[in-house]
């Protein structure tokens, strides 16, 4: 990595230095810590470590003889010289307990720096298609429809739709309709699948804030084979050119490029790489576009006018449709209005483009923070109270030499928000270590441009401080001042510390939250096992998918090159179809023989395959048969339907055999009955299906087999490139894919499971620290003990017993709270993994071992240190 | 007893000044004591000790082109003052002369 000159050290703490440093010095230090980074950089290569040295560095600095100096107009003695005595008694009590301060700091520091990486993370979820000007007034049109045995939630909408609506609803300014389409684009030397290419109308532009950097965005979009590119395939395919006006060859089509756009930010619900003009597609099919009313192939946005009110086109909806869509078998409900902002989070329609962020995780991951947050702050509470002993003698000075009440309070407050400083200093360097990494766990690339300006950003941190230095400080605060001088020297000090109770309520809340975070994520890995072991109706292990786009070489030569295919070591069977398991389904218009003998219309959804796809993906069938290539009829003519789907017509297995069936194409005949498969995800039911053949493939799957699977795969590539070398041979494993669907669930897992971690990790520093406190207290009980004869693990014992209990209560209150939200949460899936009670146990012992392995260390020192010494003491 | 003492570290850095004469700034004297003396010099430690040397008197310092490189900061040379060499070769004096008031009998060889 020979790139020095780009890598600068951290802004923010430059800046830092700069806040502190005297200015008389600050130059040349700076070009010295600028001069030792560099170097660092470019002899190790390890920017991270390189980073942590400045920062280490820069807080070495922070020492008298290079702060500025304070002069009058400083804090410290103005305009009452208590501040000043306030700063320093505190500083001395904080460097006194070092050990204390160093856990609050540790504590505050790991549990703030969480929080604001969660808080990030919740924020870029949220902040999804905010940025557009119009946001507020942008709605996606999508469906509530209803057949003859089902309500259909869908996210698209047909073509006539949005120009409908500009035409009859006058709260409507404008609308765009969107369609996804996977295109193979080639230029020069490159050559590769663009899966995110989108046909828009050409008032994409109007409707959204997509900035165009190049081109006109009143033509842009135009005309047919016209093109937009985003920046970054611009550079992908025209590298330092100027791609205006060249073309590029996408399928088997010219494009010309007609702009260049900004890339779609990453916090955008739908994201592209390009757009082409709506035109395209519409030249050629006119026809459904004006009248396809039941064909929901695209999304479709309106744009209201900045008067309008949805509900008033809301209202008249109803009237809408019948004008419009008449009646038939099937119908529609209801044309719901989704406001742009909330799609992101919305519960996912059928159909919806682009990946979905799910509620219920964003719920989950602040309760997290929050309960991180509070177990550091309780750490605070717990020391600080009970460190308060050792600050009695000043209090009662102070309280003798006049101090008022709210003095002291407010030099409490001012002690804790000074650690909380501190720890926040810590906690940005933390959360700029952990950055990083953390994106990869959430896998959200978390850029810096979806947060809000620089100052609130800043005023939210400093908020945030000052807010939990007053939380954590304001009991220790109420508690030290309470004291009575009088009482304060009287030699016997019983009864001051009333606030034990306190303690151990506090305590047991962090051992609950504790044992709730562990069972928790014990829990979530449960559900996720029994979404992976489920049977799916087919074996998803070992195949190879390609995608082949409708390459005309392949759908002439399909059989031959299967064959080929098919002779390569290691490759079992080879199936051609035009949508795989874990993909979306096409879903079609179709009329099916009911058992009354009627043709009833109905949405469908189709997979359309070859002969060899149901043995390929070894799916079963009820009752029929597969499509054989021995009757010629049945690449037009035979269908096959799944059990739901047969369930939902109410018929027996046998009785759907030989019903008719009128499809887009042809009419034909249903020749089996296939064993439900999830073709989707398993967050929603198996719907019906149908699978019909044809010809057209657009992926081909590959099943390989034997041991060496990189080997099977270097030789099908080989074969790949022999038989269709212009084509890519870009594979994906379907099991992957397929799981690819659980990815919010299994990075919940993940973070889950690191975030309770890092709670256990907060929890037991306080627990050291109370620990510690306790047996300072009671070194003189422990010496007399021993002394009288107590053996050692007795005294640990002594020091022990209370937290047990502490323990066995947290475990009673923790199992129902988390029963309750986990069996909420498995409710997002179809198929629930059984609550398993052993699993509280498990989680009570794993946070008592660590609590106990946590408390023996100090306490069994504690236990075998010499008597002599304990009492020798005065 | 001289009012001039100086602290070990402030001697070193002294010493290191001296050496490095027209090229002494800070990343150079750090390297060129930890090269010296096998350990490691922060550069807070460092230009705490040299600000207070410079107060003293005992140092002086001067910038010197500023260059792209550093962040385009300049460096700040330092060089022994008359009064500084002064007191550095007091201090050598003392020390060689505690060192040979050591009676033999208490300095065992080696």
């Amino acid at each position: 990595m020979n790139s020095s000159p780009h890598i600068q050290p951290p802004k923010f703490l430059l800046r830092f230095f700069r806040w502190f440093c005297d200015p008389a010095i600050a130059e040349d230090i700076e070009g010295d810590l600028r001069e030792i980074f560099e170097r660092d950089v470019a002899t190790t290569g390890n920017i991270t470590k390189a980073k942590l040295q400045f920062s280490v560095r820069v807080l070495g600095l922070f020492r008298p003889g290079i702060v500025k100096k304070i002069g009058r107009s400083s804090l410290l003695n103005h305009p009452s010289p208590m501040f000043k005595n306030y700063f320093i008694t505190s500083v001395r009590s904080l460097v006194r307990s070092a050990g204390f301060s160093t856990i609050n700091v540790v504590g505050l520091a790991v549990g703030l720096a969480t929080f604001s990486l969660i808080a990030f993370y919740v924020y870029s979820e949220l902040s999804f298609d905010r940025h557009h000007e119009k946001a507020d007034r942008i709605f996606r049109i999508v469906e509530n429809l209803r057949t003859e045995n089902e309500e259909l939630f869908q996210s698209t909408s047909s073509p006539p739709m949005g120009p409908r609506f500009l035409k009859d609803f006058p709260e409507v300014e404008n609308y765009v309709r969107l369609q996804q389409w996977n295109l193979l684009a080639q230029r020069n030397e490159v050559s590769s699948y663009e899966r995110e290419c989108y046909i828009a109308d050409s008032t994409v532009f109007d409707v959204f804030s997509f900035k165009l950097l190049k081109g006109d965005k009143k033509t842009a979009l135009r005309e047919p084979f016209s093109i937009v590119l985003t920046e970054s395939m611009a550079k992908k395919y025209f590298e330092n050119e100027d791609p205006l006006g060249q073309t590029l060859k996408m399928d088997y089509d010219n494009f010309k490029v007609t702009g260049v756009m900004e890339d779609v930010p990453e916090n955008s619900h739908f994201r592209f790489s390009n757009l082409i003009s709506f035109s395209t597609w519409s030249r050629n099919n006119k026809d459904n576009e004006d009248r396809a009313w039941f064909w929901n192939g695209f999304h479709t946005y309106v744009l209201l006018r900045e008067d309008a009110s949805v509900d008033n086109v809301r209202a008249k909806m109803k009237d809408f449709l019948q004008r419009n869509v008449e009646k038939s078998g099937m119908y529609y409900e209801d044309l719901p209005l989704q406001p742009l902002a909330s799609i992101y989070m919305a519960p996912p329609r059928a159909w919806e483009n682009g990946t979905r962020g799910s509620m219920n995780n964003i719920y989950i991951l602040s309760i997290v923070a929050v309960f991180i947050l509070l177990i550091a702050c309780f750490n605070y509470i717990n020391l600080a109270t009970a460190r308060a002993s050792r600050r009695l003698k000043e209090v009662g000075l102070r309280k003798t030499l006049g101090a008022l009440r709210r003095m002291l309070i407010a030099q409490f407050l001012g002690e804790s928000l000074i650690i909380t400083f501190i720890a926040s200093l810590i906690a940005v360097i933390l959360v700029w270590i952990t950055l990083p990494p953390f994106r990869t766990l959430v896998e959200s690339p978390l850029s810096f441009s979806i947060l809000p300006n620089v100052w609130i950003v800043a005023g939210a941190i400093i908020g945030l401080v000052i807010f939990i230095g007053l939380l954590a400080g304001a009991y220790p605060a109420y508690i030290i001042s309470k004291f009575q001088p009088v009482q304060i020297f009287r030699p016997s000090v019983k009864g001051i510390f009333g606030h034990n109770a306190l303690r151990k309520v506090l305590v047991s809340t962090q051992f609950i939250i504790s044992i709730m975070l562990v069972a928790g994520t014990l829990l979530v890995y449960d559900q996720l096992d029994v979404v992976r072991k489920q049977d799916l109706g087919f074996d998803k292990e070992g195949i190879l998918v390609v995608p082949t786009n409708g390459d005309t070489a392949i759908v002439n030569y399909l059989d031959a090159i299967k064959n080929e295919l098919k002779r390569v070591p290691g490759v079992t069977n080879v199936a051609g179809s035009t949508s795989t398991p874990g993909q979306s389904a096409g879903n079609n218009y179709t009329e099916i023989e009911m058992t009354d003998g009627k043709m009833s219309p109905t949405n469908i959804n189709f997979i359309y395959a070859d002969y060899d796809f149901l043995t390929t993906y070894q799916i079963k069938l009820l009752a029929g048969r597969d499509f054989q290539r021995d009757v010629k009829s049945d690449d037009t003519t035979a269908y096959l339907i799944n059990e739901t789907a047969m369930k939902d017509f109410s018929w027996t297995p046998e009785q759907a055999i030989g019903k008719k069936v009128r499809g887009g194409r042809n009419e034909g005949k249903i020749i089996g009955v296939m064993k439900d498969f999830h073709y989707r995800s398993l967050h929603t039911k198996v719907e019906p299906l149908m699978i019909a053949m044809t010809r057209n493939v657009g992926r081909m799957s590959i099943r390989v087999e034997g041991k060496d699977l990189p080997a099977t795969i270097n030789r099908v590539q080989k074969k790949w490139n022999e038989l269709i070398p212009y084509l890519p041979f870009d594979y994906s494993f379907l099991d992957i894919e397929f799981d690819r669907q659980y990815k919010a669930d299994q990075q919940l897992g993940k973070v889950a499971g690191v975030f309770t971690g890092l709670a256990m990790f907060i929890g037991c520093l306080g627990l050291l620290g109370l620990t510690s406190f306790v047996v300072e207290r009671r070194t003189k009980e422990i010496g007399i003990r021993k002394v009288l004869g107590a053996t050692v693990p007795s005294v640990v014992m002594l020091i022990t017993r209370e937290f047990i209990w502490l323990i066995v209560i947290a475990l009673v209150v923790a199992t129902p709270l988390t029963w309750y939200l986990i069996s909420q949460w498995e409710q997002n899936f179809t198929l629930q993994a059984v609550i398993n009670p052993l699993r509280f146990l498990m989680a009570g012992i794993a946070v008592f071992l660590v609590a106990w392995l946590t408390i023996s260390v100090l306490s069994l020192r504690a236990a075998n240190a010499n008597p002599t010494k304990a009492l020798r003491m005065e | 007893m001289n009012r001039h003492q100086l602290g070990e570290f402030e001697e070193i850095v002294m010493l290191t000044v001296g050496i490095l004469y027209k090229e002494a700034y800070g990343v150079a004297i750090i390297d060129e004591i930890e090269a010296r003396q096998n350990r490691k010099v922060s550069i807070g430690a460092l230009q705490t000790v040299l600000r207070r040397l410079e107060s003293k008197g005992y140092l002086t310092s001067e910038f010197g082109e500023a260059t792209n490189v550093r962040g385009g900061k300049r460096k700040r040379y330092f060089s022994l003052t008359s009064l500084g060499s002064r007191i550095l070769r007091e201090t050598q004096d003392q020390r060689v002369e505690m060192f040979r008031a050591i009676p033999r009998i208490a300095f065992p060889k080696s």
